[in-house]
């Protein structure tokens, strides 16, 4: 297929590279033209604009910060809009409000281009290995059309429902993945405070229960006193901050996702915001007056 | 003076009286023409936009609900600044987001008007006693000048700081009397689980450190299971939405005031919008029952 990308960031790169691997045709454009180099270096199309990305494409994909960002890809000047062939499909895989999905939705099916809702979830590695969770909302026929695609960046592709149902999804997910990185860091702080060996409680742990990835994988990361992104701290906020509006909008009460965004808000306060999410140890540390790397090291 | 004032509701009514009984002639203009009504037969002037009330006024007062509400009517089509000029003053009495505080004031900045940011404590009574706590941001010059109309409507006046530093008062303000209310409805909800009297407790409780303003008034409605507003507690979530934001904009974390957010977002779910935000007691009972 003819697949234009934009956004080539830390997840857009991976996935784009992918999309070349099983032989789509791929045309690039980026504000910054320095993130295009790489694929340009694979042999992707050089374009100029979103809407020179449209008028080469029969599928679109952007994947960028937030909503006013999506906005602009696809509806701004020179945007995707502007230079859509008819049957256009548009996926957006950022990560944003539902009501901004829909409503950005709405606005193309005006123009006949149909909008997939496709937030995804794995971070960086699952970028590079095409094993990304990708949750879609959207037409059923367009999802079909564009199927192939979607297997080629991810393992688990799953068309939950109409327009803004993905980031239904994507928004429940991070309330998973926000509580439960905080669930993990107070466990390891916890742990360490107390005199005991962390890393064995979480080896004793990921048998039993208390199992999960973020154990295992943020979990190690944290006795690694690795916080090198991955995925950084203050897009977690961004994702909570949209969790909490939709809660607001909806009178619907969600007390510890609450307590997590809290959290996020004070490690982006506090210059943690750029470090992986699993900084939030660093946070529990600092608060309870036994952040290490300033006891010793 | 020639004071204009929109927005006659609860609070904005019986402030636009104060004003014309101090002797200032009254300018107004409201969306539903019924709201003019209270005024018929005084001296004062019903306009046909906003635009036409800023020109006939020194100053003029708004007292609306939403930070998009106060956009359309100071800078939209026919909106105030239409009508403004050099020396003209705007004096908004919403609770908004500080940002939209902001960017009203530069509005009519530039073109020689002035804004003043000056939401109110004290609820329904303190409008109809004049008794407001009047939190202002914006020129301290500015504020000197209108300190005897606001003296009309409120007893303590201070100027807080810049433009949009009324509204942070104000915010502040919000965290701390909605987060007293979920600490009383919580004390009243473990006394009434032990089966002891509430109404003793809270006697025995204003004679000692626990004493506070919202146990006297809150705790009485709770006890007397009262929850008609009062102050409709959809108006305190409105408020709560807007400082939870600027919270995460800001990279601030307020654990207490998210436990209370998520407290009111579950009573509004429950379809208490429109009750005093006493009814939090409410929600607890909900959340108790098997």
């Amino acid at each position: 297929m003819e697949v234009g990308f934009i956004g080539l960031g830390l997840m857009g790169r991976p996935m784009a590279l992918n999309l070349m691997r099983a032989g789509h045709r791929v045309h690039v454009w980026s504000r910054r033209r320095e993130s295009m180099q790489p694929l340009l270096d694979a042999g992707a199309g050089d374009c100029a604009s979103a809407a020179d990305v449209a008028s080469r494409a029969e599928v679109v994909i952007s994947i960028v910060a937030d909503a006013p960002d999506v906005e602009e890809v696809a509806l701004g000047p020179q945007g995707v809009a502007d230079g859509a062939r008819p049957g256009l499909v548009f996926i957006d895989m950022s990560t944003i409000a539902p009501a901004a999905a829909q409503s950005i939705a709405a606005r193309l099916a005006e123009r006949d281009i149909a909008m997939l809702d496709a937030p995804v979830s794995g971070g960086e590695v699952g970028a590079i290995g095409a094993t990304l969770t990708i949750m879609v909302g959207g037409d059923a026929a367009a999802f079909e059309r564009v199927k192939p695609l979607f297997d080629a960046m991810g393992r688990t592709v799953s068309l939950i429902g109409a327009s803004g149902a993905g980031q239904v999804a994507k928004a429940c997910n991070q309330i998973l993945t926000g509580v439960g990185v905080a669930a993990v860091a107070e466990a390891m702080n916890f742990a360490h405070k107390s005199g005991v060996d962390a890393a064995k409680v979480r080896e004793a742990l990921l048998g039993g229960f208390a199992y999960s990835r973020i154990l295992e994988n943020h979990g190690q990361r944290m006795l690694e006193r690795n916080f090198k992104p991955g995925f950084k701290a203050w897009m977690h906020q961004k994702d909570l901050r949209i969790v909490m509006e939709e809660a607001h909008r909806l009178g619907l009460a969600l007390p510890s996702a609450a307590a997590t965004a809290q959290m996020f808000n004070a490690m982006v306060g506090s210059g943690l915001g750029d470090d992986d999410s699993v900084a939030m140890l660093k946070l529990l540390e600092r608060m309870s007056g036994s952040e290490r790397g300033r006891e010793g090291e | 003076m020639e004071v204009g004032f929109v927005g006659l509701g609860v609070m904005g009514l019986p402030m636009a009286r104060h004003l014309q009984q101090a002797g200032h002639r009254l300018h107004l203009w409201a969306r539903r023409p019924q709201s003019v009504a209270p005024f018929a037969g005084s001296d004062a002037v019903v306009h046909a936009s906003p635009a036409a009330l800023a020109a006939a006024t020194d100053v003029t007062f708004t007292v609306v609900t939403a930070s998009a509400d106060v956009e359309q009517l100071a800078l939209g089509v026919e909106g105030l600044i239409h009508g403004a000029r050099p020396g003209w003053v705007h004096v908004d009495m919403s609770t908004i987001a500080p940002a939209s505080a902001r960017r009203i004031a530069a509005a009519f900045e530039a073109c020689g008007a002035a804004m003043l940011d000056a939401p109110v404590s004290g609820g329904a009574q303190g409008a109809q006693d004049a008794t407001l706590a009047i939190m202002v941001g914006g020129r301290a010059d500015v504020l000197e000048r209108l300190r005897p109309l606001l003296a009309c409507l409120g007893r303590t006046i201070v100027h807080v700081g810049g433009s949009g530093a009324g509204q942070v008062a104000k915010a502040c303000n919000q965290m701390i009397m909605v987060a007293a209310i979920e600490a009383c409805a919580e004390a009243m909800h473990l006394a009434n689980a032990h089966g002891v009297d509430l109404a003793a407790v809270r006697s025995a409780l204003l004679g000692g450190s626990a004493a506070s303003r919202v146990l006297e008034v809150m705790g009485e409605r709770m006890v007397r299971r009262d929850f008609a507003a009062g102050i409709e507690s959809r108006l305190h979530h409105k408020d709560f939405g807007i400082l939870m934001d600027e919270a995460a904009r800001l990279g601030a974390p307020l654990p207490i005031a998210a436990q209370v957010w998520q407290q009111l977002n579950a009573l509004m779910a429950g379809g208490g919008g429109r009750d005093d935000t006493s009814a939090l007691l409410r929600v607890l009972e909900a959340a108790s029952r098997g």
